[in-house]
């Protein structure tokens, strides 16, 4: 069976740039366009990997879904499944996020451009293909 | 967005700030009464005994020695950086105190009401119409005009001994003719009042222009995020669309197909590129004009950060990206300020070496001097001569970048030194076409507080 990756963004276009290679990977790709769709199919569809987009509707969307995902009081079952977070380096919110930061629980980074080669590396890191 | 909403606007139409001009105005009065101080011993010296002009030299000399004097003690003070404003205030005010004090005795000993030292007071009228409002610019005329005549109500009453300069041929009983004193005082009265009216109004004015000039480049600063901004979404989604074809992930392309997607794809990079360049050039404008508090950023971490920010593109071309760390510090910077500075200078020393070439990047701290020194050294192209005094301006390249292939936009500098002389830093570069180039940033190391006041730009 293949695995699930859920994929987080409120751009449809950035959401089929990373369907396309992740679906020719061997993935199967959920989408969703906002953070209460993202955090239900989570909770649902209990996918082996999340790709969150860190800015959408506010500066804190993706950073208050990640919290919800994997803060302390999330169950087990969310807090297992890897997060890749997508950032953009020159996007301007006030917070500024490094993998190595203990109060942002994701496992990867991703910049924005994404490169579909760059994604599918870090998927693989987590998922390494069977 | 934050900073969208603090775009500046009405509010400078109330009360332009005179304050910011305050520590040059400092300055200027303490250069200034070197010249009076020394000028009052010169002038009794010439009087005295190169014109045997009898006056009481003894009196001169002890208030000329008395203005270098306290001008000695003010400038060692002024010397104490970034004070806050109101402190400021009143160190100004204490100068102008003392000033009236030593030229009302001045105006004494050199013949009261009939004194040619008189007409001095109206210097410091104008300097106080150029820092007050004109109504207390006004009163300060006022003010001086009540010392004159005070001190010569004092002299005429015989409260006070007149001193009497008949070498000066002035007639030795002017002090005592209550018309000539009504007199003088009407004409010292109305210049004061005309002069401190007419500089207050001009300083007013121009500090309402200079209000209008900061709020309109805020704005335009604000506007060029707000807008490049709104670009950086499609720009990035097109361009991540694109990847997906040109690196395979949709069916076989025919080669022509394959030329157009990799020219979109070359474009939108550029495009990228653009944007970014602008977005840190339009954070280190609204950095500077907002002057955002600088707090210590541990330079070091900023390094790595960049570097490692960078170093994807390194070994995509490959160029090897070495670092020489120095010892740990921290610098008066901006946090996401001094990363963008630095990963500025490394792509760029990056973008413009070959394959095969290498990118150094070393600080050192020489803590006495309280700078760390910063070096990004590569072996690339390098910039010609003739276009090295230009390479910091807005939108300029290179002659030899523009004829290459590397797509760039010449802003990054501009930001960057913005940045960096925000900072109350130094950025030099030099270059050998051909060669490399080497920048080199001097940073101020942070006092140990932990936060620490915008200073004004040197």
């Amino acid at each position: 069976m293949a695995r699930k990756i859920l994929v987080i963004d409120d751009d449809p276009d950035v959401l089929l740039a990373m369907r396309l290679p992740l679906e020719r990977a061997g993935f199967e790709v959920i989408d969703a366009l906002n953070e209460d769709e993202g955090l239900e199919k989570a909770k649902s569809l209990l996918p082996d990997l999340i790709i969150l987009d860190v800015m959408m509707g506010t500066h804190t969307a993706g950073f208050q879904l990640a919290q919800e995902l994997h803060g302390p009081e999330a169950p087990e079952a969310l807090r297992r499944i890897p997060i890749v977070m997508v950032t953009a380096v020159h996007q301007t919110t006030p917070l500024r996020f490094r993998p190595d930061s203990d109060y942002l629980p994701v496992e990867a980074f991703l910049e924005k451009p994404v490169d579909p080669r760059r994604l599918l590396e870090e998927v693989h890191k987590l998922l390494p293909p069977e | 967005m934050q900073g969208h909403g603090s775009a500046p606007g009405p509010e400078l139409s109330g009360s332009p700030q005179p304050d910011e001009a305050l520590p040059s105005t400092a300055w200027l009065l303490i250069a200034l009464r070197w010249a009076a101080g020394l000028s009052i011993l010169l002038a009794t010296a010439i009087a005295r005994w190169g014109l045997g002009i009898d006056l009481p030299w003894e009196a001169l000399f002890a208030i000329g020695a008395a203005v270098l004097a306290y001008n000695t003690a003010l400038a060692w003070d002024a010397r104490r950086p970034a004070r806050p404003l109101p402190a400021m205030r009143r160190a100004l005010w204490v100068q102008i105190a003392l000033d009236w004090a030593a030229m009302t005795a001045l105006v004494h000993f050199t013949g009261g009401i009939a004194s040619p030292a008189l007409i001095y007071f109206v210097i410091h009228v104008a300097l106080a119409g150029t820092m007050l409002a004109p109504r207390g610019a006004r009163a300060l005329a006022l003010l001086a005009a009540a010392l004159v005549g005070g001190l010569a109500a004092l002299e005429s009453s015989g409260s006070l001994a007149h001193v009497s300069l008949h070498s000066l041929g002035l007639d030795s009983d002017l002090y005592r003719r209550g018309e000539y004193i009504l007199a003088v005082l009407f004409f010292f009265t109305t210049t004061a009042l005309t002069v401190a009216e007419l500089v207050a109004r001009q300083a007013q004015r121009l500090r309402e222009r200079e209000a209008r000039i900061h709020a309109m480049s805020e704005a335009q600063a604000a506007f060029t995020r707000a807008a490049t901004h709104e670009l950086r979404a499609p720009v990035a989604s097109s361009l991540a669309l694109v990847r997906t074809v040109e690196q395979g992930y949709l069916d076989e392309m025919t080669p022509p197909q394959a030329v157009i997607i990799q020219r979109v794809a070359e474009r939108l990079d550029g495009l990228r590129e653009l944007i970014d360049d602008l977005l840190d050039y339009a954070a280190s404008r609204e950095a500077t004009l907002s002057r955002r508090p600088l707090e210590p950023v541990d330079l070091g971490a900023a390094l790595s950060d960049s570097v490692e920010r960078e170093r994807p593109l390194a070994e995509e071309k490959p160029v090897t990206l070495r670092v020489q760390p120095g010892e740990p510090v921290c610098v008066l910077a901006t946090d996401p300020g001094l990363s963008m500075v630095f990963s500025n200078l490394i792509n760029n020393a990056i973008k413009y070496t070959p394959s095969g070439g290498e990118v150094t990047v070393r600080w050192v701290v020489d803590r006495p001097a309280g700078w760390a020194s910063v070096t990004v050294e590569d072996t690339g192209m390098g910039i010609p001569a003739d276009d090295l005094p230009r390479i910091f301006e807005e939108f300029f390249r290179a002659s030899n970048a523009r004829k290459s292939r590397v797509i760039g936009t010449g802003i990054g500098l501009a930001a960057v030194r913005a940045m960096v002389e925000h900072y109350g830093g130094t950025i030099a570069l030099d270059s050998v076409e051909g060669q490399g180039t080497r920048v080199t940033l001097r940073l101020r190391l942070a006092p140990s507080e932990k936060s620490f006041p915008s200073l004004p730009s040197p």
